[in-house]
């Protein structure tokens, strides 16, 4: 074709031959819009099942006639779903998201499908942080948000920041800097978090909630904490918007992102910070949960493609649905026995990331 | 007329070692220039200042009578876009999420792409013939593919000032010659073409004028026929005389022109 030659360019820009072409979308990619939907139903569907998994058996179905007023649930059942399985399930659901957002975020900064926050070490920051806050600070809050918190989200921002500056050269990010670094300030923090059971004065109480956190084992939280972090996420959420179209332009590198009026360093800052609380977030309720990070932007991706802007909603509740399975296979699949999720996580996750390693080989000259 | 875009005393090195050293030159708007130059003399270091994402580090760049340092960069992202040799792409964007991306300085801090922008898209994507790609993955297209794709990419930026880094690589004679009627198209819409190109006998019929860059001499600017002498080009390209069929040709051209 010759634009000198060609018919002026009508408002769609597409001749009838060409619009016959543009029908075919990349393969196997879904609306946007049914799959929301669908993952909403699925959400609250495995929520519910979620709900009446454990050792005093409630159905689904009683729950949920429960909840439009119809056959009351017994007393005994009542607390068991008000005080112990909702804010559990509701808390993975939280978990699940703020880590799927910030792997999302954390994907797209380092332009790369490895990237998590455990595998880039900003989950090991949290819990240095939150560690510091327990075993030194326990008894101090600042502006009503403890400051084990508050220390948590500056372990996170202070790690990328580490991990970040190493891995960048000449405006790019060496990918196996990227992971070793991750690799060796995740293992190091973890071993300092160790490290300060020794000065732990509370007879043991501190290291049990230690082990608790290094495991990734969601537990059973208080109303007041669980809210506060489902505000924060929600904040986060909002704060991530406007960085996700940032993000796509972010994917054609950082010069050509600068060509384009991008402020490639504000906008970097930002999800860096971004991420990071949501990081927070989660470690301060699940403690180290890997992979989950990974697996779900991932996932995300394959179906709707990789535009970040429609993947936000998409990865935010697919992380939610996931954790919330697996904190439900996790406490049932033994039961009596719970095992942390974190450790479930961890035997799926692995496996994942090694198969990720193995395909991405080429593209990303490991 | 003011230049659209000119360059007093530029120079920039890379860690110490410079490569462009006191360079000065105008473009005229609504002109077609190509650069031209022995690889590693610093073409594509030119380009990139000329588009702000290099600074230089004396001398100034000045677009439209404004110093290039001192504008907003959205600003200069409206007025300059830069179609690079290379461009990496990770996941799997589609050509239309790429060459969207072009419109990013006209976008808003919460505002999204309106009728105005897809309609750019839409006469990027059509111009550089690239519509029947759009939703095709950037990562699987050809060499040739992408160069257009690139080129669709700059042109969403609806710029006044086009600078191609190497825009003929990877295309083969016919889209070559759609390329160089692509040019001519976009100067006839008042778009000012800079480009970096190797090929001394597209640049000969197609271009208002040459910028010649080499290592050794002072910047050289002039039309066509004033700078791809055979004597300037021999020494700016170290070309042994004859060696090069182009040269040869034109040598004897000379020769004949001279009785």
């Amino acid at each position: 074709m010759s634009p000198l030659a060609s018919a002026p360019v009508s408002p769609q820009g597409q001749t009838p031959e060409s619009r016959l072409r543009d029908e075919r979308s990349p393969k196997g990619r879904l609306g946007f819009v049914t799959l929301v939907a669908l993952l909403v139903v699925a959400l609250v569907t495995v929520i519910l099942f979620s709900l009446a998994t454990g050792a005093v058996r409630v159905s689904p179905g009683a729950i949920l006639s429960a909840l439009f007023g119809n056959h009351p649930l017994t007393a005994t059942q009542r607390i068991i779903l008000l005080q112990i399985r909702l804010p559990r399930v509701l808390t993975s659901a939280v978990v699940g998201a703020a880590l799927a957002i910030s792997g999302l975020m954390f994907q797209g900064l380092f332009r790369n499908p490895m990237a998590d926050p455990y595998v880039i070490g900003s989950s090991g920051g949290a819990v240095l942080g939150a560690c510091i806050g327990i075993f030194f600070f326990s008894q101090i809050s600042l502006l009503g948000f403890s400051v084990t918190a508050l220390l948590a989200f500056a372990g996170s921002v202070i790690t990328m920041a580490i991990v970040y500056s190493l891995a960048r050269s000449n405006g790019r990010t060496n990918v196996i800097t990227l992971l070793l670094a991750g690799f060796a300030v995740s293992t190091m923090l973890g071993s300092s978090s160790y490290f300060f059971e020794a000065f732990d004065s509370s007879s043991g109480s501190n290291h049990l909630i230690l082990l608790s956190w290094l495991h990734g084992g969601i537990g059973i939280p208080r109303w007041t904490q669980l809210s506060v972090s489902g505000a924060l996420l929600l904040f986060a959420a909002v704060i991530a918007m406007p960085l996700m179209r940032r993000l796509n332009t972010l994917a054609l590198g950082d010069e050509y992102a600068h060509q384009l009026g991008l402020r490639v360093e504000y906008t970097r800052v930002g999800i860096i910070l971004t991420g990071s609380l949501l990081t927070a977030v989660a470690v301060s309720l699940g403690g180290l949960i890997s992979f989950a990070g990974l697996i779900v932007p991932h996932v995300a991706r394959l179906l709707l493609g990789p535009d970040h802007v429609r993947l936000l909603p998409v990865t935010a509740l697919s992380g939610a649905i996931f954790l919330v399975v697996a904190d439900t296979l996790a406490r049932s699949m033994f039961a009596p026995t719970e095992i942390p999720v974190g450790i479930l996580m961890a035997f799926l996750g692995g496996p994942f990331f090694l198969y990720l390693l193995r395909k991405t080989k080429r593209s990303y000259t490991l | 007329m003011n230049p659209l875009l000119s360059f007093r005393d530029v120079s920039f090195g890379y860690g110490g070692l410079d490569v462009i050293q006191s360079a000065s030159f105008e473009l005229e708007p609504g002109s077609c220039t190509a650069l031209i130059g022995p690889n590693g003399a610093g073409k594509t270091t030119i380009l990139r200042l000329a588009a702000g994402t290099l600074r230089s580090q004396s001398g100034s760049v000045i677009l439209n009578g404004e110093e290039l340092r001192t504008l907003p960069l959205r600003k200069v992202a409206r007025t300059v876009a830069l179609v690079p040799q290379q461009l990496d792409v990770p996941f799997q964007f589609t050509v239309r999420e790429v060459v969207e991306q072009g419109r990013t300085p006209y976008l808003g801090f919460l505002r999204g792409q309106m009728t105005e922008d897809r309609m750019a898209v839409d006469r990027a994507l059509k111009l550089a013939d690239v519509t029947g790609l759009q939703h095709r993955v950037f990562n699987e297209l050809s060499g040739g593919e992408r160069q257009r794709v690139k080129i669709a990419l700059g042109l969403a930026q609806q710029p006044k000032l086009l600078l191609l880094d190497e825009p003929t690589q990877n295309l083969d004679i016919g889209r070559q010659v759609e390329l160089i009627d692509l040019l001519h198209f976009l100067r006839a819409e008042g778009i000012t073409i800079f480009a970096s190109i190797h090929d001394l006998q597209l640049i000969e019929s197609n271009f208002s004028s040459v910028l010649l860059l080499s290592p050794d001499t002072p910047l050289m600017n002039g039309t066509p026929d004033e700078v791809l002498k055979p004597s300037i080009l021999e020494k700016a390209f170290n070309c042994p005389p004859r060696r090069h069929p182009l040269l040869l040709e034109r040598i004897q051209r000379y020769e004949k022109r001279a009785g």
